[in-house]
Parts: C-alpha cells; structure tokens; sequence
C-alpha cells in the first residue's frame, strides 16, 4: 500500500498573530510555524495503515524552504521520504492552484491511497483536498472519523447529524481527516536522528512541467481583500458579595441592566 | 523497561544563552582542530527559545568573543542606542539619581529579546552540525555503575495519561549518553537538584537565592513620550516594593514602537501577603510608567525567576562527567542585573575544558576541574567578586540598605563584613505578618491583564492528560499548617494562578492545581515555606511559547 500525505506548514494558533501593514496578510516575524494539526492525523493514519499493510508513506508538500522542517516532522514520525515543491512562483496561491501543484507532484508517483487534512487551520477552506482527488479524478471521502482498508477498496465513516454515515470507494482514492481519528504519535528523538538522513527530495514549478500562470499570487481566483482579528477578549469581572444570595442577586442585575440579556 | 540509547560526545540540558554559546564554541573549536565531535542539545521548549525570558540588555563581551561577525549572521538586536536613566519612585511621584553608579551604565550594550536571540542562536548551532531537540525533556540524571561518575540524561515519557498510564501515543523517553554532560538548566534546575543531593555540589555553600520577574512586552503608541525622551532604558527602585523588599522595574526600547517592562522581585521578602503579579500591576499604574504605556496593548507576558545569590553561592563546578553553567552555576551578576553575558562565558570555558578532556579520554572531575580554574581566570570572576556582597546589602533594611552599599562601593565590594551571611528565601516569611495584597481590579483585557490573560499571552499550554508535574508530598499540610501560619502563600507567589486554595462544602479546604497554567519560572519551589513544593518537567514541548520577551 503506497501512501501520499498532503501536508501543510502553518502558524501555530497559539503564537502572535498580527496583522501586517496591507491589511491582508499577517505579520511573519514572531510566528511559530507548524504541521497543520488536521495533517497530523493524517500522517498517522498512514502509517498505521503502513504497519498493518506494508508498504510506503510519502509526505508532499508546497511551501518556502521552512516548510522542510515540517516534512522532517512526519519523516520524524516515520514516514519515508518528502517531496518539497519549494518555488518562488507558488508562493501566495490560492486552494485551487495549491491543488493543481500537489496533484501535478503526486501524478508522477505511484500511489494506492492519499490521505489529507480536512482544512489548513490558516485559512480554512476546505478546499485542497477535495480539488486534488478531482483534478486526479479518483474518489475523495471528507472529513473521516474512521477508515478501513478492505480489498481494493476503502471503508470510511463520517458523523453526520445524529449518526454515523459508513461509505465504500474503490481505491485509489483521497480521504480527509476528522478530530477522533487517532490520536498523533509524537516524533521521538532516535525518529529524528533517522528522518535527518531520509530522503528529501526539492521541486520546481518547471520539474513538475506546470505553466507559473496558473499559480501564484499574481493569478489568484481567490483574492484575499481584508483580514481582521477576533474581537479582544473581554476581561472577567468577578462578582464579590458576603453570601451566595447576594452573589447570584448581582450577578442578575449585571445580566438585566448591563448586559440587557434577560 | 529497555530504553533506547543514543550516544553522543557532549550532552548539553537546557537550551539557554549557556548551553547554546558553549555548543556552538565547542563545534567551532573542533572545527578549527580538525576533530569530529558528536554534540547533543536538549531543552523542554516545544522550540528554541520558546521558554528563554529575560529584561535584556545584554553586554556582548562573550559574544563578540564567540562570534566576531555576529552582525553579518542576523543576531536580533532590538536597540543599540542606551541611554540609562535611574529613578526611585514614590506612590505618586519619582525622583531621578542625577548620577547612576557604574553598575548601571550601559553604554556599548545592546537590548535584545532573549527567546529571539536564543532561537537564532539555535540555528547556528544546527548550521554547525549540533544535534538540537526541543520539546525534550531531561528528567533523570544517569550515573555509572559505582553511581559517581554522570553519564547523560533520561528524557521525559510522552503519552502518559493523569494516571501514569501510557495512553495510545505513548513514546517511551530516550537515555542519552555524553561522554560530558553540561547542565544549563537555569535558575532553580530540577536535574542539578538531584545531582546536587547525589554528588554533594552545593556543600559548604551559601544558600542560593533568587528573583522572580514578571514581564511584558507592551506595544506603545508612536505618541507615546517615551519615544523622544532622552532615555531608552529606565530602571526604578523604591515604589511598589518599597525599600524593604529587594527588587526594582524596569523598562526598556525595543524595535517598532515596542518596550520590554518587568519588575523583579526579591524572594527573601517577609510578607507572606505579598504578591508579585500584583506588585507588577501596581508598578505599571505609577504615573512614570503609566504614562508611556498609555494606550498601549500588551502583545506577549511572561515570568521567570533569576538565580542572585552570585560568588558565595557558586556550586562546585565540575563532578566526573559533568559540568555546570551559567544560572544554574550561579554566574549572574546581581550588581548589573546581568547574566547572559556570563553565562555565555561560562559556556565557552566549559567547551575549552571539554576538548581538551575529550582529546585526553580523561573526563574525571579533576580534569574536568580545569574549568573553575578558567572561570577563576576570566573576567566572569573579577565582576562576580566586585558584586560578592552586593545581594546581601540589597536584602538589608531600610537606611542600614544603604550604608552597607556605600561601604561596599568604597571598598570594592568587600564592605564591612565579607562575606555577608545569605538566607535560604524559603525561610524569610514571617508568621503573623500577613496583609493581603492590594489588588489592582480595573482589568481592561488589553493593557492591564488579570493573571489568566497573562497566561494566555504567554502561549503556555500543556498537554491536560498527564500527570502533574507538581509534587506535594504533604497535601494535609497546604490546609493545616501553611493555611494557618501563611494564609497559603503559593496562591499568590505563583504569576500563573496554578495553586487556588478552595473551600468545599462543608467548609473544608481544599487546594486545587492547575498545573497547565505553570510558566516554568519555579517560583514555588524556592518560595514556599514548608519545602513542600517539588518542580519537575512536565512532558517535552509543554509551558510557554515566548517568542519576543
Ligand atoms: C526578568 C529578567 C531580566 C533579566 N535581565 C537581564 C539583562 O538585562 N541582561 C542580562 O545579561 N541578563 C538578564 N537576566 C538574566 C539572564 O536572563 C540569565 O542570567 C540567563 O538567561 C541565564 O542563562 P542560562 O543559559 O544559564 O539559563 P536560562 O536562560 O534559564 O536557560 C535554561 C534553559 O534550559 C531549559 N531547561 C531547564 N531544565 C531543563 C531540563 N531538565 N531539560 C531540558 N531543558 C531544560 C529551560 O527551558 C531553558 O530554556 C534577566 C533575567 C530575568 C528573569
């Protein structure tokens, strides 16, 4: 069983995040960069798949020269080799010209299975995955909570309001992650020792025979206008009164009168 | 349970401005002599530098020694122009020193933020073939059969759940073995802790003393006076602490309309009442400082503590196998509220042992000893004895504060008595003397945080389903004799709201631990009273995610 993983380096939700100066993009300087937490699942449900099947696991991904330390990551974990798209001219594409490289990358590997995030936690849309199994014109199963390798084929589940959907397609096909999965092994430090020396291969635009016009920021279908922080928090009032009933008296004023909520 | 083993030549713990300076000289040197060596950094910090925090203003004497072209390899400089100002504040007004002792001068200084210049230290470090592992913890010293001689470290399991049970992703840690094994743990390390039980290191010394800091970096205004004032770096002493309690705020520049502001607190003060977040609080309202953050926004907080005890209280320095650097060595310079500079020193003179030790095949202590002789002969020594006494005064009372720093800077440090005696800062509350801080309540979320949004803006997280990684051995204590004698102080030293003492029904009490909120700064382990607190690592990679303070 020869896997693919589509990953993606991201900005840790939990670091500085600040809006640079044209308003539409984010400040770079002190952000902490990430595997996507959905790819996460990804690359662990490929190699599970790998230990009970045999076979390889190959990491793919687009993105400036740090995406490396990502893809050293799921190496780390234990997958077998990378295949980096690294080229200026990617830089800034939207979902659908992001799928057509990836695609463009896996086509020229052999492949029975691709396993996706569901969603980069940046921009959250839901896209990539999806584009690529259509641009490969395999079947693609999103946002799996469960998946089994029968013969030929794959057996998914996906919640679904209420209940449980379970879906067969014939393989190859792409199927993107859902929390509950698995839970992500974490890169051990003799992994990290191996993955230094497992093979990382760099691509360009042109190696993968893709005209520069249909990708990149200059020819994005998508065109981010605006980005806007979350509202602050508010910070948390702490109510003080001798005895519970006063506590809970205030408590109800605050929400009558300030909050005009009841 | 077998263990997988990794060997290197040189095990370095902790990746601190110590261990990364001493790594990359050791590299460089080896480099230089033709010779191959195997070097190995661990730190705890999901990244380099993610748990490094500091004022700072550093003085680069080291690195200009480690890297003469540090300039041309990126090292983040923040503010290169240092004009020192020296307040004493009262509730409502200042006073500026019209003459700041030369402690206090820092011309040819830089202001740097210590998580960014470690983590650019870190890469040239990786660029010169180090082996660096962030997210690793050590948790356990290894020793020879004979259980003298340190041989590496074990690091921490990953994937245990609360109740010590290994969880799905269990990943069993790892022994690593160094032929030499540097300690750069910082202030209050959990790993020299046990060395220094096993191996005696701390015998026939001063108890070692800290300071905790709590700190921010605070985007100001372009309107703000700060940014024409004549000052860049302003240090304060009297207000909030007042002349009692040791410590002292400062407020430094720093790139793009951004300052560093923190308040460093003695921990040898009395008043088990005393709250040094609350005291942070106050410190930012004094009109002084209150006036150049006005309208500013908090972008990243955090706390550490410091190790001040300084020359008295330097630990033995090399055992068979093993080295001690920088805070954990006790090499700061309390005088100049410095301890980069040192440690990085410290760092490159362990590397200068190491060599020559590794070249011999001898790495016994007596080889290994070579280095207090290196640091006896460098400049790190000559500052450290000047401030031998420095601390002690610092802890004095009142005016007799004050004589004892005058004698002390006629003398050249030595003052009437030397050495002065230091007390262990787990002994220094006073029973009975208990007055609840005085809280600053008008929280905005934005410039004046509670100390939760603290830890939020300190990106601390942690992993909840693991054990905790606070141990009480006496858990009856907490709500018996502390609660009675010290209305339970851990509630209000610790920056990060871990420990909430609460009454359940029936009125009993009860303390409850939020050990996700830790920050790392160890605070708890020095200051409480009963010694009932023991700080380990929790699992690799958790506590903050410092990346500008
Ligand atoms: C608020 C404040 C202001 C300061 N201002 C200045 C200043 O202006 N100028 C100046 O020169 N100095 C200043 N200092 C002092 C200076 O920051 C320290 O002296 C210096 O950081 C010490 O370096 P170190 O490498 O010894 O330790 P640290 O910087 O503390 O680094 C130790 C590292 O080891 C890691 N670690 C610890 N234990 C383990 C373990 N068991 N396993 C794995 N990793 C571990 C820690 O996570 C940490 O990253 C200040 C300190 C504070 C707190």
């Amino acid at each position: 069983m020869d896997i693919v993983v589509l990953v993606k380096q991201v900005p840790d939700t939990e670091s500085l995040v600040q809006i640079a100066g044209d308003g539409a993009s984010i400040k770079k300087d002190d952000i902490k960069w990430v595997m996507n937490p959905y790819d996460e699942l990804a690359v662990e449900e490929a190699l599970r798949i790998k230990e009970a099947k045999g076979g390889s696991v190959t990491i793919v991904s687009v993105g400036p020269q740090k995406t490396q330390e990502t893809i050293r990551t799921a190496l780390a974990m234990g997958a077998d080799k990378g295949i980096h798209i690294n080229d200026p001219l990617a830089e800034g594409s939207d979902s659908l010209a992001t799928a057509k490289i990836l695609a463009a990358a896996v086509k020229a590997i052999p492949f029975h299975l691709i396993i996706a995030g569901q969603r980069a936690v940046d921009e959250d849309n839901y896209q990539v995955g999806a584009a690529v199994a259509e641009l490969l014109g395999i079947p693609h199963v999103s946002l799996v909570a469960k998946a089994e390798i029968l013969d030929g084929k794959i057996r998914c589940q996906r919640a679904v309001e209420g209940g449980t959907v379970v879906v067969e397609a014939t393989l190859p096909a792409l199927f993107t992650t859902q929390r509950g999965l698995n839970e992500p092994r974490y890169a051990s430090l003799p992994g990290i020792m191996k993955a230094k020396k497992k093979p990382l291969e760099a691509k360009t635009l042109a190696d993968l025979g893709l005209d520069p016009a249909a990708v990149g920021a200059a020819h994005r279908k998508v065109v981010v206008k605006a980005l806007r922080l979350p509202p602050e928090r508010k910070a948390v009032r702490m109510i003080q009164a001798e005895t519970p009933q006063a506590i809970a008296a205030e408590l109800v004023r605050i929400l009558h009168e300030e909050a005009k909520l009841i | 349970m077998e263990r997988e083993q990794l060997e290197f030549d040189v095990l370095f713990v902790g990746a601190g401005p110590a261990n990364l300076a001493g790594a990359i000289h050791l590299k460089k040197l080896a480099q230089q002599q033709g010779r191959e060596i195997e070097v190995c950094i661990i730190e705890k910090g999901e990244s380099i530098g993610a748990h490094s925090l500091s004022g700072a203003v550093l003085d680069p004497k080291a690195l200009i020694d480690l890297m003469p072209d540090f300039r041309e390899k990126g090292c983040p400089i923040e503010e290169t122009d240092l004009r020192d100002g020296v307040f004493y504040l009262t509730a409502t007004g200042q006073l500026r020193l019209p003459y700041a002792p030369p402690s206090m001068h820092n011309e040819g200084c830089f202001i740097i933020s210590l998580s960014r210049f470690c983590a650019w230290l870190g890469t040239i470090a990786e660029e010169l073939g180090v082996n660096i592992f962030p997210g690793f913890a050590g948790v356990e010293a290894l020793y020879d059969e004979a259980g003298r001689r340190v041989i590496g470290v074990r690091t921490g399991d990953k994937g245990v759940n609360k109740d010590g049970k290994p969880k799905s992703n269990f990943e069993p840690g790892v022994d690593l073995l160094g032929k030499v094994t540097v300690f750069g743990e910082g202030p209050k390390g959990s790993l020299i802790r046990e060395v220094g039980k096993k191996l005696g290191i701390f015998a026939g010394r001063m108890p070692q003393v800290f300071e905790t800091a709590v700190k921010e970096v605070i985007e100001i205004p372009a309107a703000s006076p700060f940014l024409a004032s004549p000052f860049t770096v302003l240090h304060t002493f009297g207000y909030p602490l007042g002349l009692n309690t040791k410590g002292g705020g400062f407020l430094y520049r720093m790139k793009e309309n951004r300052v560093s502001l923190g308040l460093v607190v003695g921990l040898d003060y009395e008043d088990p009442g005393l709250e040094p977040y609350q005291e942070f609080l106050r410190f930012k309202k004094h009109p002084l400082i209150a006036d150049i953050i006005r309208h500013g926004k908090v972008l990243q907080q955090g706390a550490k503590t410091l190790a001040a005890g300084g020359l008295y209280t330097m630990p033995q320095l090399a055992v068979d196998g093993a080295l001690f650097v920088g805070d954990s060595a006790s090499m700061l310079n309390v005088q100049r509220l410095k301890g980069i500079h040192t440690a990085m020193k410290s760092g490159m003179l362990a590397a200068e042992t190491i060599l020559t030790a590794v070249g011999k095949g001898d790495v016994s202590a007596a080889t290994l000893g070579d280095y207090r002789v290196k640091v006896e002969g460098s400049w790190i020594r000559n500052e450290l004895y000047a401030a031998r006494n420095f601390g002690q005064a610092l802890s004095q009372k009142g005016i007799a504060k004050f004589i004892t720093l005058g004698a002390q800077f006629v003398t050249g440090g030595r003052g009437f008595v030397d050495p002065m005696n230091i007390t262990d800062d787990a002994s220094t509350l006073q029973a009975g003397r208990f007055r609840p801080s005085t809280q600053v309540q008008d929280h905005d979320g934005k410039l004046y945080l509670d100390k939760l949004t603290g830890v939020y803006l300190s990106g601390t997280k942690h992993e909840e389903d693991q054990p905790c990684h606070l141990l009480i051995p006496d858990k009856e204590l907490c709500v018996t004799r502390c609660w009675e004698t010290f209305r339970s102080p851990c509630t209000r030293f610790c920056p990060g709201q871990v420990y909430e003492m609460i009454q359940e029904e029936g009125g009993r009490r009860r303390l409850k631990l939020t050990p996700s909120n830790c920050l790392h700064c160890k605070t708890c382990e020095i200051k409480d009273p009963f010694n009932n607190i023991i700080w380990t690592c929790p699992e690799g990679g958790g506590g903050p995610n410092y990346s500008i303070v």
